[in-house]
């Protein structure tokens, strides 16, 4: 089976392999460049030194420099890829096996087919997460200068880094392996998958936004802060480099500052791969469940 | 395999159905069929053939009765039971992106007692190179490749979907030829499914009639045609007066011709006495009166039969 598996999907295996070569090399060089520009403008050890206090002109600029511009690419592929990676991984599970009427022959061998799904979908899962994992990784480090200095709570970075892609890519993979199944064609259902992976995409947009833990407290300031204090303030009023400034209220010599503090990034990232794993386990149980129900 | 296998059905039903939605695919149907040999299930298109062969496999489940093969249920879906039976599905479906190799490949890592030798020797015979893609070959050597995939994987029941409709009158013969010799060879049941009747004839040792998802018709071969005979009658004989019981009738001016299932000994006296032809028939003939029979009438199942002579040869169901 292990065999039969990695023939039928090697394709999309080498696939996977060259879109990561090819971002690995893009995120190296962007990460090397990041690093060098972070060390040289004196903004590393200002930034330990200070908490980005002494030198917010240049984290501006900084991050001007680098949040657009270069790792743009690397954004923008990062939305598409759990979706269409997914769907180019699930989709031929079940859909061109039944689309070319090949299930007949998989399944009339000696293997049941729930052992069949069972081993494939094992493989298939570990190599993505594996891959996923990866991907992520080499963002986290390429990502890094930019880390210290910016809100890691918001994409980018927060969907590049963390258990975010891993768990985006099951859930496309879970939804186009089930519609697969369900239309008996492999490009609809490429195409379904896709579409079905905005789902959970705007639910963990919508719902679990830095928002939901944000929190308030008072700062006492003095002179021009006061009076200029805003949610765009570096570093942020509310003390660290990190935290997401949503609201300030001036109040004589005291700020009220809103804010979701940079600690509230794994709970968050846990509370998004939480929805996108729930809507990968349904749609792969339901998978499952149906293959031994119904197969005409 | 620890069963006796000469007193265990290759293939037996017992009330089997299916149904797709609110339409029954095949419904009450019964019959065993005894190991070796060749058994042809005859039908017309949408007689529920398909079905048939898919339950059998396992690749669906019944929805009322149960098939069994060598007395292991096909329900099952167990490599126990899977062992038992190779399927040809319709169209003969490959991978077109593998090689002939790696079908065999997928054979072998999928069925523990694959026989890698006797592919390999297949393809050897028949000048198909195992490197060569599955889509650039042709359709009658696609048909080669697939019945090689499921004479390789040693089941001793091989069934066959429609196997030769797609090919050309050449490679129809070269198909059915090493069907036969590999029933011949290792013993193999090779259960036959077709809506071409002449296709079959002569070639099987079974046969086994569907219509309308109603099965019409099951008997070893020798036994049916011995058990029916061809009257020629005076048009105004009513049914009950002739032998047995009246298959197909069909009015001329002045006479009838009568397919009748009786024993052959009742069919001569009478015919004897009452001074008309009879004529014995023929397997064409006989598969198509079935199939001319309205589907909600009672299946003939053979019944008459168990009487007329080698009742050793039918199974007891």
């Amino acid at each position: 089976m292990i065999w039969v598996t990695w023939r039928q999907h090697r394709a999309q295996a080498l696939t996977m392999l060259g879109v990561l070569a090819i971002i690995a090399v893009y995120a190296l060089a962007v990460g090397l460049w990041m690093r060098s520009s972070f060390n040289s403008d004196d903004l590393g050890p200002c930034v330990a030194r200070s908490g980005g206090a002494d030198c917010a002109a240049t984290i501006n600029s900084f991050f001007q420099q680098f949040n657009r511009g270069p790792v743009m690419p690397l954004v923008i592929l990062f939305f598409l890829l759990p979706g269409f990676l997914g769907a180019v991984a699930g989709a031929p599970v079940l859909g061109t096996e039944l689309e070319r009427g090949t299930w007949q022959l998989a399944w009339s061998q000696t293997v049941p087919r729930g052992r069949w799904l069972a081993v494939k979908l094992g493989l298939i899962i570990t190599a993505l997460v594996v891959f996923a994992a990866l991907l992520s990784a080499i963002m986290t480090w390429a990502w890094g200068p930019l880390d210290e200095v910016s809100i890691r709570l918001t994409p980018p970075p927060f969907n590049l880094e963390g258990i975010w892609l891993p768990c985006a890519l099951l859930c496309g993979f879970g939804l186009a392996l089930l519609a697969g199944l369900l239309l008996r064609n492999t490009i609809g259902a490429m195409v379904a998958g896709y579409f079905a992976t905005e789902i959970p995409f705007l639910i963990t947009t919508l719902a679990v936004g830095p928002n939901v833990f944000s929190t308030t407290k008072t700062v006492d300031c003095t002179g021009a802060l006061c009076r200029t204090a805003s949610t765009n303030t570096v570093p942020p009023v509310s003390g660290h480099l990190g935290d997401l400034v949503n609201g300030v209220t001036h109040a004589g010599n005291h700020l009220v500052v809103s804010y979701t503090p940079a600690s509230a990034f794994w709970p968050m990232q846990f509370l998004t791969g939480g929805i996108f794993l729930t809507f990968a386990a349904a749609a792969i149980v339901s998978a499952v469940w149906l293959l031994h129900r119904r197969t005409t | 395999m620890t069963q006796d296998t000469a007193s265990v059905p290759a293939l037996r039903a017992e009330r089997l159905g299916k149904r797709y939605g609110p339409v029954w695919g095949l419904r009450d149907c019964t019959f065993a069929v005894p190991p070796g040999g060749i058994v042809g299930l005859v039908g017309p298109n949408g007689a529920g053939k398909t079905t048939l062969l898919a339950l059998t496999v396992g690749l669906l489940a019944p929805t009322e009765g149960h098939v069994a093969v060598f007395g292991q249920r096909s329900r099952a879906q167990t490599p126990l039971a899977m062992a038992r039976v190779s399927y040809l599905a319709q169209d003969h479906p490959l991978y077109r992106g593998f090689t002939v190799a790696d079908m065999f490949h997928f054979g072998r890592s999928l069925n523990p007692s694959w026989d890698q030798a006797l592919a390999e020797a297949r393809m050897a015979a028949l000048g198909i190179p195992l490197t060569r893609k599955v889509k650039t070959l042709s359709g009658g050597q696609q048909a080669q490749v697939a019945l090689t995939m499921a004479l390789a994987k040693r089941a001793p029941v091989l069934l066959l979907d429609e196997p030769v409709a797609s090919l050309d009158p050449i490679a129809r013969l070269d198909f059915m030829r090493d069907v036969v010799a590999a029933s011949a060879e290792s013993g193999l049941t090779v259960l036959i499914a077709s809506h071409v009747i002449a296709e079959l004839e002569r070639l099987c040792d079974w046969l086994l009639v569907l219509n309308g998802g109603r099965l019409q018709l099951a008997g070893a071969v020798d036994d049916l045609l011995a058990g029916h005979a061809v009257l020629t009658v005076p048009r105004q004989l009513a049914d009950a007066d002739l032998p047995g019981r009246v298959i197909e009738r069909t009015d001329s001016d002045r006479h009838s011709t009568v397919l009748v299932a009786a024993a052959p000994e009742l069919v001569l006296v009478a015919a004897d006495r009452a001074g008309w032809v009879a004529q014995p028939v023929g397997f064409e003939q006989l598969a198509l009166a079935y199939l001319r029979r309205p589907p909600g009438q009672a299946a003939s199942l053979a019944e008459p039969l168990g009487s007329v002579g080698s009742a050793g040869r039918a199974v007891a169901s």
